[in-house]
């Protein structure tokens, strides 16, 4: 393959999920500059190791890339973005009722459902988009995040009901 | 299926990852059970909520373009290292080809064609002889000290060939012994250096120029003797010589 060809077969097929990259990226680094520089990096870096894509699923495959680089960046950056306990309690159940918290959930808007999700912790926040947003299977993100599928499991039902707790608690979202 | 079993698959179930037995065993579950069917609603409501276009995040038509401009430019800078190592192979392929052919033995015409043209500066006023002598033994002598080697001289006055005399050449990157024999009107150069290879080789002969040329090797020398004798008669003297 020559490197026009490469070029070519390149934005064929990988440069069509830019914005699953960018997406994925923004939701990790909840900074749209960050997010940028590093979607850069992944397709320089997707690119340079476009050779060993045997015509897989793309999308999985850019995503890994992109996932390994913004993993790469945040753990160089100040904090550690991975911390999990920032909301106490979060092991307790809740009972599901269809009563007003199903209405409160209902009626939440974008802007509350965004701030939400930019709360989750990281792993949580990151199996979601990738199931919520990408429509990835647990087996495709289980393979991306390179960890056993009973933890994506984990990861997306634990995320999920924290997500439902921020959005139905009552001081961040009142009925109205 | 108890709402405790139900639970444990209902995200699977809302995710399309169960079995088709499994989801048949939810949904009829699902059917009896409003609690679980509550559950489940919780659940679609949050994922409708998530899935808002809005909320997935759009990249810049400049991130787009930067991307684009920045993979093409690595075809470039990739493809300078290509164009270097292609230059250092062909440098390096000449250098070899070069090597090999100052190395590898000159072809027999080639050093035919150097012996006539020796032969025929020879025959240039002043240059046919360095000792003037028909003795073989002044001539033999002369080349002590000149060569490395001693060249044999023989007395071919019973064939007819008179002995003219001798001189240094240079032939095939070889210092060699040059003999003159004359038959008549006829001169005859005979060319010797050592036989590095050391195998005999029998006689060979071909023509240019005008000129006969007729080559060999025995154990320690090589000889090449050239001429404008017709090649039988070439062919006698070197049979004589030999």
């Amino acid at each position: 393959m020559n490197h026009r060809e490469k070029v070519h077969r390149f934005e064929a097929s990988i440069s069509p999920h830019l914005g699953a990259a960018y997406n994925l990226a923004l939701w990790m680094t909840r900074s749209p500059a960050d997010a940028e520089d590093l979607v850069q990096d992944a397709f320089l870096r997707a690119f340079a190791a476009f050779d060993t894509f045997r015509g897989e699923e793309a999308k999985p495959w850019l995503l890994t890339i992109v996932r390994n680089t913004t993993l790469t960046w945040l753990k160089r950056s100040a904090g550690s973005p991975m911390a999990f306990d920032e909301l106490p309690g979060h092991e307790i159940p809740r009972e599901p009722s269809p009563g007003p918290e199903a209405q409160l959930l209902a009626s939440c808007d974008r802007d509350q459902v965004r701030n939400a999700l930019a709360q989750l912790p990281a792993d949580f926040r990151e199996a979601l988009v990738l199931r919520e947003f990408e429509g990835l299977s647990y087996r495709e993100i289980a393979t991306l995040s390179d960890v056993p599928l009973g933890t994506v499991m984990s990861r997306l039902s634990r995320g999920r009901e924290w997500l439902k707790r921020l959005l139905t608690r009552p001081t961040e979202a009142p009925a109205r | 299926m108890t709402c405790q079993e139900a639970r444990l698959l209902l995200m699977a179930y809302q995710d399309d990852e169960l079995s088709p037995a499994d989801t048949l065993h939810v949904e009829e579950h699902l059917e009896t059970c409003e609690a679980c069917r509550a559950a489940h609603a919780e659940a679609q409501t949050l994922s409708q909520l998530l899935r808002d276009p809005e909320l997935y995040a759009q990249p810049s038509d400049e991130l787009a373009s930067r991307i684009q401009f920045a993979i093409r430019q690595q075809q470039k800078t990739a493809a300078t290292p290509l164009l270097i190592w292609s230059a250092v192979a062909a440098v390096f392929i000449a250098a070899i080809s070069i090597a090999v052919f100052l190395n590898r033995p000159v072809p027999p015409d080639l050093i035919a064609s150097e012996v006539i043209d020796s032969h025929v500066r020879s025959l240039q006023p002043g240059h046919l002889i360095d000792v003037p002598s028909s003795d073989r033994h002044t001539v033999k002598p002369w080349f002590q000290g000149k060569l490395d080697f001693s060249p044999p001289v023989p007395d071919l006055s019973a064939q007819g060939w008179t002995l003219v005399g001798g001189r240094l050449d240079y032939i095939d990157r070889h210092p060699a012994a040059a003999l003159v024999y004359q038959r008549g009107k006829h001169e005859c150069n005979v060319y010797l250096w050592p036989n590095a290879g050391g195998n005999s080789r029998a006689l060979s002969q071909s023509a240019d120029r005008g000129y006969q040329v007729i080559h060999g090797s025995n154990a320690s020398l090589n000889y090449w003797i050239v001429s404008d004798l017709n090649l039988a008669e070439l062919r006698d003297f070197a049979k004589a010589w030999e």
